[in-house]
């Protein structure tokens, strides 16, 4: 079976408050707080872009994973933030992480479920015995237009995933994917323009919810299992609000869901979003424990999994836990903010 | 080895704007040709020492272009060791004289730095580097600062300390009518000045400056009526890089080539009266002292501040003219001006920067942070 | 100095090797006044570091504070951006050095 044989995250250690961002728009700290249940967000230095993250989330998957770099035989790196329009960002990350040059490679992008769909690509590629081993990237330097209200979330960081099928060697095994996509206009970017646009409201119920909960049920009713037979559940986190809403009404407990919300802490770090709650629950979970994921892009699809890890979790050696990441910060100011993503 | 100069004139140092990197070098042409009591058609070859003109002005050919200036097509070079152009320009000259290839050779070191930005100036300089250096960011304030800090932790020595080197060459360079700086400055005005790169601050650096100096050197045999001879010419090179090297606290380019020029003519340290040094950083004379032998080692700094190497006060007179720091220092001129300066020193000609009884002189002209070194021994 | 895309391919293999290397502070300076390249970035600190091999190397230390300028301070090698960016030219990456978390 197919699965993961090593993981990493990098969170650049900058955060703004939500609250530093309030005070500039002259709007009231507690009414954002409360509506998007976001303390702080992840902002990158001035010098890092989603490859050097993606990169850097690489290398912690690889000193996991064990494995010699060479024996990647697909690369696939998900951003919506990749620092050119044309010239991929897998190369860079590949030849950076020195993977050789006997491999299949693209950049995806879909929103924030770029790197997701990378995953069932690469899984599909191992399941079919065209390679033994796959790197996926999700890596993102989002950036949110000053005054919108994305400004509050719109956040940094990167998730590497090494999949293979030794039994030996994976720790999680993907036990069944699937997705419900459509073609729903809520966010947007269009060539040339440095921010994303959004229609408001319209990016909730029938964006948002309507394409996790559709995949969720349609996940669940395939797989025959219900939501008490898992441990951990994960789902996109586009705030602190949408994940906790969309895993009450399909009936998963605020334990389940808890150890994944990193979002209240660090935002939504758009490619990386899912996978770093993935992360975070893996840096916990035990042998044999079932974990429920549903990730989200906009325009609009969901990626949804079901995994189970195996005895081999213990065993790996753990890089930089997520929570140590989240601990790991320093604040700056919002002038400070507007250096380091490239306004000033 | 004995090489007569047979005539040595320099240009003011400063910013000149109004004055062309040719116009430059026909004032100093002019001017050894003139104390040399020589016309343009005795000139055999011209060597020219400089580090920005291809990079700054896009003109490289340089030994054509001041051959032109010179008004004849003679043999013409240009010789490029960073801000060792000047010495290493001198060097090579000397050797065609001893090659028996020329009679008499005028070497000219010239640089225009004020045509560009400061900023194009810095990442310019950052050329005598390495790309590691300059991929680093560092500048050449930076790459001295380190050794700044190298040096103050291992002998103890404040930045006080060190910036009585700049405060003994602006008195010089206030005694130097061809100086950019001739105002007083105290260890007070050095503290108080911008950081450029911590700990090193503006007044513990050289100007960017403009200027051309020429000297014209014959063979022994050939008639003179002021005799200063140069009885030695010595180089050596190191690594490109900084931390490539043992020691961050000595330059063995220095003392390699001293060493050489020490044992060729059997003069000692302390026979030497006075010395042009390459401060293009009050670290940098610092050290230079130590690695001539001036002064012991850790003990270079605290020398200086005693007044050891001031005119009127000290025995072993360094940078009589102001040094880099207050004299200017136009890179590819600056090794030839400290050959003028010695000269004139040698020659009773120094007016009020005149140091008492000499007989023996150095200079000292460095290229990058120490990968190229070349001392010359001046005697009358 | 601009990095030219053939300088930048031909400096992969190497980087990729140095990249995630251990190391600790020998000297540091912090460039106030910065060549053309790194306009807008300074202040910055500059490091030599020496590795564990005793090797030395020379790079800007990134996401530091006051407390990391000093003598034995635990490095890691990362890649990052080389700015200020040409918006139509080839991003460079390049070492530079962070202060090192145990962990």
């Amino acid at each position: 079976m197919v699965g993961i044989v090593g993981y990493g995250i990098y969170i650049p250690r900058y955060r703004i408050k939500v609250s530093e961002i309030a005070q500039m728009w002259q709007k009231d700290p507690n009414e954002i707080l409360t509506g998007l249940k976001v303390l702080e967000k992840a902002v990158p230095a001035s010098d890092e872009d989603a490859v050097t993250i993606g990169i850097e989330a690489g290398k912690r998957a690889f000193a996991m994973a064990g494995i010699i770099p060479s024996k990647i035989g697909c690369v696939y790196f998900g951003s919506e933030s990749h620092p050119y329009a044309v010239n991929p960002s897998s190369t860079i990350a590949a030849e950076y992480l020195s993977i050789g040059n006997n491999y299949l490679a693209a950049d995806l992008e879909f929103a924030c479920k770029a790197a997701t769909a990378g995953l069932q690509v690469s899984m599909s590629l191992i399941k079919s015995g065209q390679i033994d081993y796959g790197l996926v990237i999700g890596s993102d330097t989002a950036q949110g237009k000053p005054h919108d209200a994305l400004e509050y979330t719109a956040a940094s960081a990167g998730c590497a995933y090494i999949l293979g099928d030794k039994k030996s060697e994976v720790i999680v095994n993907i036990i069944i994917t699937s997705s419900f996509t459509s073609d729903t206009p809520d966010f947007w970017r269009r060539d040339g323009m440095r921010y994303p646009s959004h229609f408001g409201r319209f990016t909730g119920e029938p964006a948002y919810y309507n394409h996790v909960l559709s995949e969720a049920r349609d996940l669940l009713s395939k797989s025959k299992f219900k939501p008490e037979d898992f441990d951990y559940c994960v789902f996109h986190m586009p705030n602190g609000k949408f994940p906790r809403v969309v895993a009450k009404k399909l009936g998963f407990s605020k334990e389940q869901l808890e150890p994944s919300l990193i979002v209240d802490r660090i935002g939504n770090p758009y490619s990386a979003s899912s996978l770093s709650g993935f992360a975070a629950v893996l840096d916990i979970a035990k042998p044999k424990q079932k974990i429920f994921l549903v990730s989200y892009g906009s325009g609009a699809g969901s990626d949804g999994f079901i995994f189970e890890t195996t005895e081999n979790i213990l065993k790996k050696k753990k890089g930089i836990t997520v929570s140590k990441q989240i601990e790991n910060k320093k604040y700056i100011s919002y002038s400070t903010y507007l250096k380091h993503t490239h306004i000033l | 080895m004995k090489i007569r100069i047979a005539g040595a004139a320099t240009t003011e140092f400063g910013e000149l704007w109004k004055t062309s990197p040719r116009e430059l070098a026909r004032e100093a042409i002019t001017g050894a040709l003139k104390d040399a009591g020589k016309k343009y058609d005795e000139i055999d070859a011209l060597f020219v020492g400089n580090m920005l003109a291809g990079m700054l002005g896009n003109q490289a050919n340089l030994g054509a272009l001041f051959a032109e200036e010179l008004g004849i097509s003679v043999p013409a070079f240009r010789v490029e060791a960073a801000c060792a152009s000047g010495g290493l320009a001198l060097h090579n000259a000397i050797n065609s004289i001893l090659a028996g290839q020329y009679k008499t050779v005028l070497v000219l070191g010239i640089e225009k730095m004020t045509d560009s930005s400061s900023d194009e100036v810095t990442a310019g300089l950052m050329a005598a580097g390495s790309d590691e250096e300059r991929q680093a960011g560092l500048t050449f304030p930076g790459i001295y600062a380190l050794m700044a800090q190298a040096y103050m932790d291992k002998y103890k020595v404040s930045e006080e300390v060190l910036a009585s080197v700049s405060v003994k060459n602006h008195f010089h360079g206030s005694l130097n009518e061809k100086a950019q700086f001739r105002r007083l400055i105290t260890v007070e005005d050095v503290m108080k000045s911008g950081r450029i790169a911590d700990p090193l601050k503006l007044l513990d650096c050289s100007p960017i400056s403009d200027g051309a100096s020429a000297v014209i050197i014959e063979d022994e045999n050939q008639k003179s009526s002021k005799p200063v001879f140069i009885t030695a010419s010595e180089t050596a090179s190191d690594t490109l890089s900084l931390h490539d090297r043992e020691s961050f606290t000595t330059l063995s380019a220095v003392v390699r080539a001293s060493r050489k020029a020490y044992e060729k003519t059997g003069i000692k340290p302390e026979d030497i009266d006075v010395a042009e040094i390459h401060d293009c950083f009050s670290i940098a004379e610092v050290i230079a002292t130590e690695d001539l032998g001036f002064s012991k080692k850790g003990e270079g700094a605290r020398d200086i501040q005693k007044g050891k190497r001031t005119i009127g006060k000290g025995k072993i007179i360094t940078n009589p003219s102001g040094g880099l720091k207050a004299c200017g220092h136009p890179v590819g001129a600056t090794g030839i001006k400290q050959i003028v300066e010695i000269t004139q020193q040698l020659r009773g000609q120094a007016g009020k920067r005149q140091v008492k009884d000499v007989k023996i002189g150095l200079t000292h002209n460095v290229g990058g942070s120490g990968s190229a070194a070349v001392i010359h021994i001046l005697q009358n | 100095m601009i990095t030219t895309p053939v300088k930048l391919w031909r400096r992969q293999k190497n980087i990729a090797s140095l990249i995630g290397i251990e190391g600790k502070i020998l000297n540091w300076t912090i460039i106030r006044v910065p060549a053309r390249s790194f306009a807008n970035q300074a202040p910055y600190p500059v490091v030599i570091i020496e590795l564990k091999n005793k090797e030395k190397m020379v790079g800007q230390l990134v996401d530091w504070e006051k407390e990391d300028l000093r003598k034995g301070k635990k490095v890691i090698a990362v890649l990052r951006k080389s700015l200020p960016m040409d918006p139509e030219s080839i991003i460079a990456y390049t070492l530079k050095f962070k202060p090192h978390e145990d962990h």
